[in-house]
């Protein structure tokens, strides 16, 4: 609404001076109209290639970024990526800063408390990387004085490592890069991380790294939505279904995990994207 | 109004009062916390301070963390700092070059490149595999370059007039620095030598990369199980301020002792 289109008597009544009020009013209004159809705001940590990380011209990629473009094509609406800290995605979730998370996370007991999770659309576990002359065998040898566990802040790997592992040392790493050097260099006597992670992180070093593949802690991956929006889960849901049917995970796994998933396959372990 | 401007104003020659002291103080006081009261109350926030509380060991082990490895970094780069701007003012050409390189490099480049660097590739090509030890080691020559040109930059603010009068007077190289250079340096250098290890302080927290177990690492895990941002945030702004004001009362203090020196 602008002074040359309004005609009716009463707007004579209003003095110049608050025309200017009047006009960021509107425009306040129509902006946050604007913003409630706008773009569909992904929180998610560029850093856990193939999942999320940039190409080389610096634009986000991988499966999420994918999983993500196909859901706002389901939902017809713009999708607009935020790379934030893994640890900073919740916290920027529940003050509505992005509208959901789809960052590999996995739906915890603990997180459920402060978020709402989708279906889950991945199953993986934690598991070892250890030295390749490591004795280490399984988690059980891992839970003594004198051992070193390396794990990636704010990971499922964090918290397990620091309610179950009485015994042992726990470092805390803010990059996986510093996690597994950390491994590499003999400083800690494993990195506890996921199953597909660890696959390659084994497979940039076997020189100097052997990986346990062998999951203690089963684990599932889901989109985190705000606790009042049930809305947009039941749309999310349907969409996973949807897309599930349709074999888009298939596809996914076949574009960018081609050969973790045959490697999975022969060794016998679950891997289901 | 006569009796109000010398309420605030500071008197030309003598001391203010204690009542316009406290009134001053006050009044600023009020004018912060109106505003961040003002702003804490927009915030649309669920504050959770019971989950936080029930880490409050393992903020308290990260406060002592900090305060130890402050303590040993500000020791060890006084040290540093002292040597390198001696060296730098060396006859000895390659000593000279040697501060002027160790300086330009180390304030020219990231404090967080400089932790990894020593710590994944010298201290491992060495064999030091305590991330405490390196971890007070880097931060130490990291504050020892600034530190060193505060020292230099008091120097040689003393008029050379002064070192001639004291080698007129008969006095030896160590005397002239002991008697007559260092009371004054001492005093010049205080407020930006306070502000250098205030910063020393809580440029600590960067040494969370290498999974040293100081202040803010345990704060931002806290932060991570609880998923209370401000929460976890709010406790590490008032920690760090409880090692910094102690620096800078006791700087005021050796400001007052050292007046008379001149």
């Amino acid at each position: 609404m602008n002074r040359a289109t309004c005609t009716r008597p009463f707007c004579k009544k209003i003095p110049k001076c608050l025309w200017p009020l009047l006009l960021v009013a509107g425009f306040a209004v129509s902006s946050l109209a604007a913003e409630q159809q706008g773009p569909l705001k992904v929180g998610m940590e560029l850093a856990y290639p193939p999942f999320e990380m940039t190409d080389t011209t610096g634009q986000p990629a991988g499966v999420s970024v994918d999983l993500a473009k196909a859901l706002g094509i389901s939902l017809g609406r713009e999708i607009k990526i935020e790379n934030m800290s893994f640890d900073g995605l919740i916290p920027a979730l529940k003050t509505g800063k992005i509208d959901i998370i789809l960052s590999s996370m996995t739906a915890t007991p603990e997180r459920a408390q402060s978020i709402d999770f989708s279906d889950p659309y991945l199953q993986t576990g934690l598991c070892l990387l250890v030295r390749k002359d490591s004795s280490v065998q399984t988690i059980a040898d891992l839970d003594q004085a004198g051992m070193t566990v390396a794990v990636k802040k704010g990971t499922t790997g964090h918290n397990y490592a620091s309610k179950e592992l009485k015994k042992t040392k726990v470092l805390v790493l803010d990059k996986e890069a510093a996690a597994l050097l950390e491994v590499v260099q003999g400083k800690a006597d494993a990195f506890i991380y996921d199953q597909m992670s660890t696959y390659s992180n084994w497979k940039r070093n076997p020189q100097t790294t052997r990986a346990i593949l062998k999951p203690f802690q089963q684990e599932s991956w889901a989109i985190g939505i705000r606790k009042d929006n049930t809305a947009l889960k039941e749309e999310i849901n349907s969409f996973l279904k949807d897309y599930r049917a349709k074999g888009g995970f298939e596809k996914l796994g076949d574009t960018w995990l081609l050969e973790q998933k045959q490697e999975f396959k022969r060794l016998g372990y679950p891997f289901f994207l | 109004m006569g009796g109000l401007t010398t309420l605030w104003r500071m008197p030309d020659n003598d001391a203010p009062s204690l009542i316009s002291r406290l009134m001053a103080f006050a009044l600023v006081l009020l004018l912060l916390s109106a505003l961040f009261f003002f702003s804490f109350s927009q915030l649309q926030y669920g504050w959770n301070w019971t989950a936080v509380w029930q880490y409050r060991q393992k903020f308290l082990h990260g406060w002592m963390t900090t305060l130890l490895i402050s303590v040993a970094a500000l020791g060890l780069s006084l040290l540093i700092s002292v040597f390198f701007a001696l060296a730098r003012r060396s006859r000895l050409l390659p000593l000279r070059y040697l501060a002027i390189l160790y300086i330009e490099g180390v304030r020219g480049t990231p404090l967080l490149v400089q932790i990894l660097v020593f710590f994944y590739v010298v201290a491992d090509a060495f064999g030091i595999n305590n991330r405490y030890v390196v971890g007070i080691l880097t931060l130490a020559f990291f504050a020892g370059a600034y530190l060193s040109e505060i020292i230099r930059a008091g120097i040689e603010s003393i008029g050379e007039s002064q070192v001639e009068s004291a080698r007129a007077i008969g006095l030896t190289t160590f005397q002239t620095y002991r008697f007559v250079i260092l009371p004054q340096v001492v005093r010049r250098i205080l407020p930006p030598l306070a502000g250098q290890f205030a910063s020393l302080v809580k440029d600590s927290s960067l040494l969370s990369i290498i999974a040293v177990s100081e202040f803010t690492l345990n704060a931002q895990e806290v932060n991570a199980f609880t998923f209370s941002t401000l929460e976890s945030y709010l406790p590490l702004a008032v920690g760090y301020l409880l090692l910094t004001l102690p620096i800078s009362l006791f700087s005021r203090h050796l400001e007052q002792k050292f007046r008379y020196a001149t």
